[in-house]
C-alpha cells in the first residue's frame, strides 16, 4: 500500500511540465557523445531506411528477430531518454494488447497470438530504428543529412527551429495556464459529478489559453520570419552555393562504414540463420 | 490565375502562417502524445488532437500554409523529437492532416459566419478521420500474412477501427475541435491579424468555395496517402520472391555471410591504418 503510494507520488512528480521539456532536451542535446550521434547522419539515414521498411515485407521470423536484436543493441547504444522508450513500450503493447482482447470476441483463439506477435515485433523494430535514428541523432546533424538527400529546405529549418523555439513555447504555456488558474476559482472535486466538471474545467482552461498563447506566437513568428528576411533566407534555401557551403561539415568515415557492415553481416547471418533451419 | 490574384498573403506571409501554425500545433500534439488516454468502459477519453488549431488558423489565413506548418509540426515536433517517428506511416498521416485542414480552411469565405465555421471545423476533423481509418484498415491488413485466414482478426480490425473513428469524431471531434474552434475563430478574427502585417479575411478576400479542383487534388492526395501504405502491395510479391530465395539457396546466404565478415575486416584494418596515420602525422 505505502509502495502504492509512493510510486503514484513520484508518478505525479514526474509528469509536471518542466520535467516533459527536460526530457524533450535531453533528448534532442543530451548525448551528442554517444557512438550512433557521430555517425554520419547519411549512412544512418540508409541503414533506417532498410530496417524501418524491409521487415514489414518480410515474415521470416530469424530476421524479424535478428533485425529486432540489432535496433536493441543501437537503442542501448544511442542513450535514448527514457521518457521516450517509455511512451515506445507503452504504445506498441497498448495497441497489440487491444487489438488481440477484440479479436477474441470475433471467434479468435490462441492461434490469433503468432501473427500479433509478428506484427508487434515489426512495429517494435521500426519504431525502435526511428528512435535510434531520430532522437540519437543531433538535430542539426540529422536536418543536415536530410538535406543532403534532397528533403525540402523548409523540412531541415522546422527540425531546428522546433528544437529551439519548444522550450519557449512550453514555458510560456505553463505560465499562461498558471495565471489563468490563479484568476479562476475551480470547482470542488471529491464527489464523481465533482471531479467530472473539474476536469471539465481544467480542459476548458487549457483551450482558453490556447488563445493568449497563439496571439504570442503570431508576434514572434513574425519576428523570427522578419530576421530570417533579413539575412536572405528565402533565396539562400534555394541556392546551390549555399547548399554545399551548409553540407561541406559531412563526412563518411571508416567508422560509418563499419557500422553499416557489422549491421549487414548481422543480417547475412540471420538469412543464413534461416535457411539452414 | 485567378486564384493568384484572390491571394492576400504574399510569400513572406505565408512563412510567417508556416512557423506560427507549425510551432502552436507542434506544442498541442507533444502534450497528446504524452498525456495518458483514460477509458471509461469501452469508450476511449483521450485528447486525441488539438486539430482546433491549425482549423482557426486556415480559416482565419491562408489554408495551404496553415495545413502544411500544422502537418510538418506534428511530423517534427511529435514524431522525430520524441524519435516516434514511423516511417511511411507518417507520409500518411501527414497528408491526412493537410488535406483536412486545408479543406476545412477553403470552405470558410467568411470567418465571422458562426455556422459555416462549424460546418467546417467538423467536416475537416471528419475527413482526417475517415481518412486515416481507411488507411489504418490497409495497414493491418498487408502487415499480417494470411489476413483472413486468421481466427477473427478482420471483423474485429474493422470494428476496433469503425469504432475508434466514431468514437474520436463524437468525442474529440466536439469537445477539442469543434467548440474550441467556434469559440477561438471569431475571438482571434480581426485581432491576430495584423500581427502577421495582414487584412482580415472577409468575403472578398477570401479564396473563394471548394471547387471541383480542390476536391480532385485532395482525391489525389489520399491516394498517395494510401499508396505510401500500399507500397505493401508491390510488398507481397517482394516478400515472395525475398522467402523463395531466402530459402532456396544456402549458399547465396553462407557468401553473403562471408562477404560481410570480408568487409568488416578489411574496414577495420582501413582503419587502424588510417588512425596509425594520424598518429604518425601529428
Amino acid at each position: 500500500m505505502k509502495t502504492k503510494k509512493k510510486l503514484s507520488e513520484t508518478i505525479y512528480d514526474k509528469f509536471s511540465i518542466d520535467f516533459l521539456r527536460n526530457q524533450v532536451l535531453k533528448n534532442a542535446y543530451g548525448n551528442d557523445d554517444t557512438v550512433i550521434a557521430k555517425l554520419d547522419p547519411r549512412i544512418l539515414l540508409v541503414w533506417y531506411l532498410f530496417i524501418g521498411l524491409v521487415p514489414w515485407f518480410v515474415d521470416d521470423i530469424w530476421f524479424l528477430m535478428a533485425c529486432f536484436l540489432l535496433v536493441m543493441v543501437t537503442t542501448k547504444l544511442a542513450r535514448v531518454a527514457g521518457l521516450v522508450l517509455l511512451l515506445f513500450v507503452v504504445g506498441v503493447f497498448t495497441q497489440t494488447g487491444y487489438l488481440f482482447v477484440v479479436s477474441l470476441f470475433f471467434g479468435g483463439d490462441a492461434s490469433t497470438v503468432i501473427p500479433l506477435l509478428i506484427l508487434t515485433l515489426k512495429v517494435a523494430t521500426c519504431s525502435l530504428a526511428s528512435i535510434t535514428v531520430f532522437s540519437g541523432l543531433d538535430p542539426d546533424r540529422l536536418s543536415n543529412g536530410l538535406m543532403w538527400y534532397g528533403c525540402p529546405e523548409r523540412l531541415s529549418f522546422s527540425i531546428s527551429y522546433a528544437y529551439r523555439i519548444l522550450p519557449m513555447l512550453m514555458e510560456e504555456f505553463q505560465n499562461i495556464l498558471l495565471s489563468y488558474r490563479l484568476r479562476g476559482n475551480p470547482p470542488a472535486s471529491g464527489t464523481l459529478v465533482g471531479n467530472v466538471r473539474y476536469l471539465c474545467y481544467q480542459v476548458n482552461i487549457v483551450m482558453h489559453s490556447f488563445y493568449p498563447l497563439m496571439l504570442n506566437t503570431a508576434k514572434r513568428s513574425r519576428t523570427t520570419v522578419e530576421a530570417l528576411e533579413i539575412k536572405g533566407y528565402r533565396y539562400a534555401a534555394v541556392n546551390r552555393e549555399v547548399k554545399k557551403m551548409k553540407l561541406s561539415t559531412l563526412k563518411v568515415t571508416y567508422t560509418d562504414l563499419l557500422f553499416l557492415a557489422v549491421s549487414f553481416l548481422w543480417i547475412a547471418l540471420s538469412v543464413l540463420a534461416s535457411a539452414l533451419f | 490565375m485567378e486564384f493568384a490574384k484572390r491571394q492576400t498573403a504574399t510569400q513572406s506571409q505565408k512563412l510567417m502562417i508556416f512557423v506560427l501554425s507549425m510551432a502552436l500545433y507542434g506544442l498541442a500534439t507533444l502534450f497528446t502524445e504524452l498525456i495518458p488516454s483514460f477509458q471509461a468502459g469501452i469508450v476511449e477519453f483521450s485528447v486525441e488532437f488539438f486539430l482546433f488549431i491549425p482549423l482557426s488558423l486556415a480559416m482565419l489565413f491562408d489554408p495551404l500554409s496553415a495545413a502544411l506548418g500544422a502537418a510538418t509540426g506534428e511530423l517534427v515536433f511529435s514524431e522525430i523529437m520524441l524519435g516516434q517517428f514511423g516511417g511511411l506511416g507518417e507520409l500518411e498521416k501527414f497528408l491526412t492532416v493537410t488535406i483536412g485542414v486545408y479543406l476545412a480552411g477553403r470552405m470558410v469565405s467568411d470567418p465571422r459566419n458562426r455556422r459555416m465555421v462549424g460546418i467546417a471545423a467538423f467536416t475537416g476533423t471528419g475527413l482526417q478521420l475517415l481518412m486515416s481509418m481507411l488507411v489504418d484498415i490497409f495497414k493491418v491488413q498487408f502487415a499480417v500474412e494470411d489476413f483472413e485466414a486468421v481466427a477473427g482478426l478482420p471483423e474485429s480490425v474493422f470494428a476496433t477501427e469503425g469504432f475508434a473513428f466514431l468514437n474520436d469524431l463524437l468525442f474529440s471531434g466536439v469537445l477539442f475541435c469543434l467548440l474550441p474552434t467556434l469559440y477561438l475563430v471569431p475571438k482571434l478574427y480581426g485581432k491576430i491579424e495584423p500581427l502577421l502585417g495582414m487584412r482580415p479575411r472577409d468575403g472578398k478576400t477570401g479564396f473563394g468555395g471548394v471547387n471541383v479542383k480542390i476536391v480532385v487534388g485532395a482525391c489525389v492526395a489520399f491516394a498517395a496517402a494510401a499508396g505510401a501504405e500500399l507500397l505493401a502491395t508491390s510488398g507481397i510479391s517482394l516478400f515472395e520472391w525475398e522467402a523463395g530465395w531466402a530459402g532456396s539457396s544456402t549458399a547465396l546466404a553462407v557468401g553473403m555471410v562471408a562477404a560481410a565478415v570480408i568487409v568488416v575486416i578489411a574496414l577495420l584494418v582501413l582503419k587502424a591504418r588510417a588512425e596509425k596515420g594520424e598518429t604518425v602525422q601529428k
